[in-house]
């Protein structure tokens, strides 16, 4: 018997069925109404002709073709773009992932004086309307000389995941018992080693949520960019699409095609991390 | 710009750098309203690019606040005489823009197959329009259009307005929009929908293009712009003036846009030579005809209206006679406030909530009252004073109140340095990024920047507060800020941690379903928010298609009707932000040991004790920040708003507090006023997380 086959013999015979139908019945349901727009945006770019919309509901849309693909791949700079995205978003991953791993530690583990403040004062970063920070703040990264370089948009974007990413770890933290540092402690571990080698380890499902945010804020960020960013050869993503769109005479077919493409890596990496995000096994082994 | 044009100025421009080798020029293209917001931005902070090109209206607040240079000294007469005196953009008695094309101009298009002669009167085009609009498969839906445009939309109303000799401005900048010719020109387009029933009864630009696109209209009016891709379609399309309207004998008369180059006032007198070269020569008879034979676009340049290759093309001979039944679009910045004012009212009366008179008034009401407080000139030497006084105070009070814990810090830091190392480069990336744009806010809420004050700004106390409280429809706009933002936050998080603990059951396939559930996240926000706008389309869109088939529901108005409007907005985004809790449940579900679970089980619980007494207790460490944010973010969130309803429509209803700041602020470039609003949305929201995060007790460790 084939594994699958093997599997839905088993279900069939926990005594939970019901439940699991239901479970299925519903994840069904909604993955549909959550794939719906989805697939919308795939008719869009394999129909003729930039139309945004159609009269018709039909999914392959008449005459249908993939040569916007094509065209996005062979006489667009498109790779360029996921390039340069790639970079960036790669770097900002990493910062985010270092400095929220520690500062989410430092906030969860210590008192000192400063604490409350500094937790509120990360939150506070993201009250305020960010269109109206873009002035200053183009100024100021004029006055740094970071204007069309990667470094200005790679440290927006840091700062940008970072409050979120820190508390984000500062809350998984909260739930590791403290008495795993206390007996790496009494075994010889200095504070730095109780931090990374037990502590840094178990806390893969919430590193997991960090990479992935500060992955997606620099992977699909635009206004921040288009204003630093000046020398198209080093267009991220989001800028590259913008292209395709102007005023009433949007390249819809290749924006669609381009945002479906833009997708794929986020749910690569998704894919790739998901078995530090769902196995379980991380916690269950130590606590209790 | 079209894709087209793009390219072909491209070209030339290669062109030119191989004529002038160590000359580099690059083109970078932002959608027109992007274009202009940026390039404010950084003429201000002194740098921009040297040559900015567009249509021409974007002339008056550049001039206004000094950011393009005049061109009459640049440009010789006799090179100028050559140009059609639309191209020549003067304001204020100087030269900003020389435009190389002129456009931008509604004509009617139709399709040949369905209309063998175009309408010359108003009288005709209803005629046509009645025989075509029919339902031929009798299934009670219109199957075929006579007339379809993007009629919601102020600037594809104003041949009309103009038809019935009405206008939007006198010479004093004065707006003229209470007149009988505003009120007919209204009923004339409600008659055409209500009456004579040849339009759709709802269009907005992407239905009306589909429509004729399709074959499904025999007549669309739109611009220069749209045209060659009617050809793409393949419909047999041709263009004509748009009709006379009969009761006062005039043309329908669209707006004309010149589009063309002005100069950056940064632009140093060295660089001044080179830029009139580069223009000269983008600008010379044979590559404006090279443009025009290529692309279809209108030159500027007079001689080349004679030339062969145009004077004989028909589109170029249609095109040509609209321009001359064109006026020019005003390029004052007070067309600003009164597309502002025309939008709400307009579609007020579209959607039968007020009569065509009541529109009229409140038209001209709004655009006076907008043009007033764009134009406002307001100092104030002792408001000045109280603020510095206040700031003074302030940071005595904060050095006050903070004195035991600044000792504190001194005293503990060799004993809490391990802690501080660990968050101190996070710290400061913060601060590095965020306190500059921050406290340039702050002084900017109290300064009376706006348009007549963009570089000479200077404090005058809080009356930008004070506005922002007199303000009518902040409070509006605040409820439906809290309804937007708690409906959001609640479907998040139910539908996110609901479908988190079904994965979390790791039945078989589980793994598809959480890699198929994040694909909302993952896709780029703004194609599917438009992709939703056209599912709540009340008559092609799937979601009605749905109600109606399906649910044996009545088909439900979602983008005309405002509360309708605002639950599409919302229902866009409970499907854009539900995966993102999804993930942060999971994660924090990993965190509950199973052992728990397996004791509740020995004790006989029932699995909704499991999930009051284990799950959610559990998980709330590491759900709360996250819906702290998520609260924060969603009241922010600007993007969805905007798109899915238009920018506000119908009528400026649909606005949650950042999306109003952003339209009523900064489309009329009131800065000080922004900036206060922002402090105010700002204040709003850190009381929010004060008192939730007292009452979760999230700063707190559980363990």
């Amino acid at each position: 018997m084939p594994s699958w086959q093997f599997k839905l013999y088993n279900i069939m015979n926990r005594k939970k069925t019901f439940a699991d139908i239901l479970t299925y019945l519903f994840l069904i349901i909604f993955t549909l109404a959550a794939l719906y727009p989805v697939i919308n945006v795939f008719t869009i770019s394999v129909r003729p002709n930039d139309r945004l919309l159609s009269t018709s509901l039909s999914i392959i849309p008449e005459n249908a073709s993939f040569k916007q693909y094509i065209e996005l791949f062979t006489n667009r700079p498109f790779l360029l773009w996921v390039w340069n995205s790639t970079i960036v978003s790669f770097v900002v991953t990493v910062t985010g992932v270092a400095l929220a791993s520690t500062a989410g530690y430092a906030i969860s583990r210590f008192k000192f004086v400063g604490k409350q403040a500094s937790m509120l004062g990360l939150l506070t970063t993201q009250m305020f309307p960010a269109t109206m920070l873009l002035l200053p703040m183009y100024i100021m990264l004029i006055k740094l000389g970071l204007i069309n370089s990667y470094l200005g948009i790679i440290i927006v974007y840091s700062a940008t995941a970072l409050p979120f990413c820190v508390w984000q770890m500062k809350g998984y933290y909260d739930t590791i018992p403290m008495s795993l540092e206390e007996s790496a402690r009494i075994d010889g571990c200095n504070r730095w080693q109780a931090f990374y080698k037990i502590i840094f380890p178990l806390a893969a499902p919430a590193l997991v949520i960090t990479a992935l945010f500060s992955f997606m804020t620099a992977w699909s960020e635009y206004i921040v960019a288009a204003q630093v960013l000046q020398d198209t050869s080093l267009y991220t993503l989001p800028l590259g699409l913008k292209l395709f769109q102007s005023n009433l005479t949007t390249e819809w077919g290749l924006y669609a095609a381009a945002s479906l493409i833009v997708s794929i890596p986020v749910v690569v990496i998704f894919i790739l991390l998901s078995r530090w995000l769902v196995s379980g096994l991380t916690l269950g082994s130590v606590k209790g | 710009m079209r894709p087209e044009e793009k390219n072909i100025l491209q070209r030339q421009i290669d062109e030119y750098m191989k004529l002038h080798p160590g000359i580099k020029i690059i083109q970078l293209y932002k959608e027109t309203e992007e274009m202009r917001s940026g390039y404010i931005v950084a003429a201000i902070g002194g740098q921009g690019p040297d040559l900015i090109y567009g249509p021409s209206d974007q002339v008056g607040p550049f001039a206004d606040m000094e950011i393009i240079k005049p061109l009459e000294n640049v440009f010789s007469k006799e090179y100028l005489s050559h140009f059609n005196e639309k191209a020549l953009i003067t304001y204020k008695g100087h030269l900003w823009q020389l435009a190389d094309k002129l456009g931008n101009h509604l004509t009617l298009v139709y399709n040949k197959n369905l209309v063998p002669v175009p309408p010359k009167t108003d009288k005709e085009l209803i005629e046509i329009g009645k025989k075509l609009t029919v339902d031929k498969n009798h299934d009670g839906r219109i199957d075929q259009y006579g007339l379809v445009w993007n009629y919601t939309e102020p600037y594809f109303f104003i041949p009309f307005l103009t038809g019935f000799g009405g206008w939007v401005l006198d010479s004093t900048n004065t707006p003229t929009l209470n007149t009988p010719a505003m009120i007919n020109a209204l009923k004339f387009i409600g008659n055409l929908r209500d009456k004579y029933k040849i339009i759709p009864g709802e269009a907005d630009y992407d239905i009306a293009d589909v429509l004729f696109k399709e074959g499904k209209a025999g007549m669309i009016i739109n611009g220069d712009w749209s045209w060659s891709s009617y050809g793409n379609a393949g419909i047999n399309y041709g263009i004509s003036v748009l009709p006379i309207i009969t009761e006062t004998g005039k043309y329908a008369t669209p707006m004309v846009a010149p589009k063309g180059y002005s100069i950056n006032i940064n632009v140093g007198g060295g660089k001044l030579g080179q830029i009139k070269d580069l223009l000269e020569f983008l600008m010379s008879p044979e590559k404006q005809l090279e443009t025009a034979v290529e692309v279809k676009t209108f030159p500027s340049r007079k001689e080349l209206y004679s030339d062969p290759k145009l004077a004989n093309d028909e589109i170029f001979i249609n095109s040509k006679n609209q321009i001359d039944h064109g006026v020019a679009l005003p390029i004052v910045t007070e067309m600003r406030a009164i597309w502002d004012a025309m939008r709400p009212a307009y579609q007020a009366v579209l959607g039968g909530v007020i009569t065509p008179e009541k529109a009229a008034r409140q038209m001209q009401d709004e655009a006076i009252k907008k043009i007033k407080e764009m134009r406002e000139d307001y100092e104030d030497p002792v408001g000045r004073t109280i603020v510095y006084a206040i700031f003074l105070l302030a940071i005595i009070a904060i050095l006050f109140f903070t004195r035991k814990s600044i000792i504190a810090f001194f005293k503990n830091f060799m004993r809490d340095r391990f802690a501080y190392y660990l968050l101190l480069p996070a710290m400061l990336i913060m601060l590095a990024v965020i306190m500059y744009p921050f406290v340039y806010n702050l002084i900017l809420s109290v300064s009376n920047m706006n348009l007549e004050h963009i570089n000479d700004w200077s404090i005058v106390g809080f009356y930008q507060y004070v506005k922002v409280f007199s303000e009518p429809q902040f409070y509006t706009f605040f409820v439906k800020t809290i309804i937007w933002t708690v409906s959001n936050i609640i479907f998040h998080v139910v539908l996110g941690v609901t479908l988190a603990l079904l994965i979390n059951r790791k039945l078989p396939g589980s793994g598809i379903f959480r890699t198929l559930l994040i694909l909302p996240w993952a896709i780029p926000q703004y194609i599917v928010a438009l992709t939703w706008r056209g599912m709540f389309n009340y008559e092609y869109g799937a979601i009605n298609l749905i109600l109606v088939k399906y649910l044996s529901m009545s088909p439900v108005e979602w983008l005309k009707s405002p509360v309708e409007a605002f639950m599409a907005v919302i229902i866009t985004n409970i499907w854009l932000g539900f995966p993102f809790m999804m993930i942060i449940a999971l994660g924090a579900l990993q965190s509950i040991p199973k052992e728990l679970y397996e004791a509740a089980d020995i004790d006989g619980a029932k699995w909704y004790h499991k999930l009051k007494s284990i799950t959610i207790p559990l998980i709330k460490p590491v759900m709360i920040p996250a819906i702290t944010l998520g609260v924060i973010w969603t009241f922010n969130n600007i993007n969805v708003v905007w798109l899915v309803s238009n920018a506000g429509e119908p009528s400026d209803k649909t606005h949650i507090l950042v999306s109003f700041v952003y339209k009523a602020a900064f489309n009329l470039y009131r800065y000080g006023y922004a900036a206060a609003f922002s402090v105010v949305i700002f204040l709003i929201l850190l009381s929010f997380g004060l008192t939730f995060l007292k009452r979760t007790k999230a700063t707190e460790s559980i363990y």
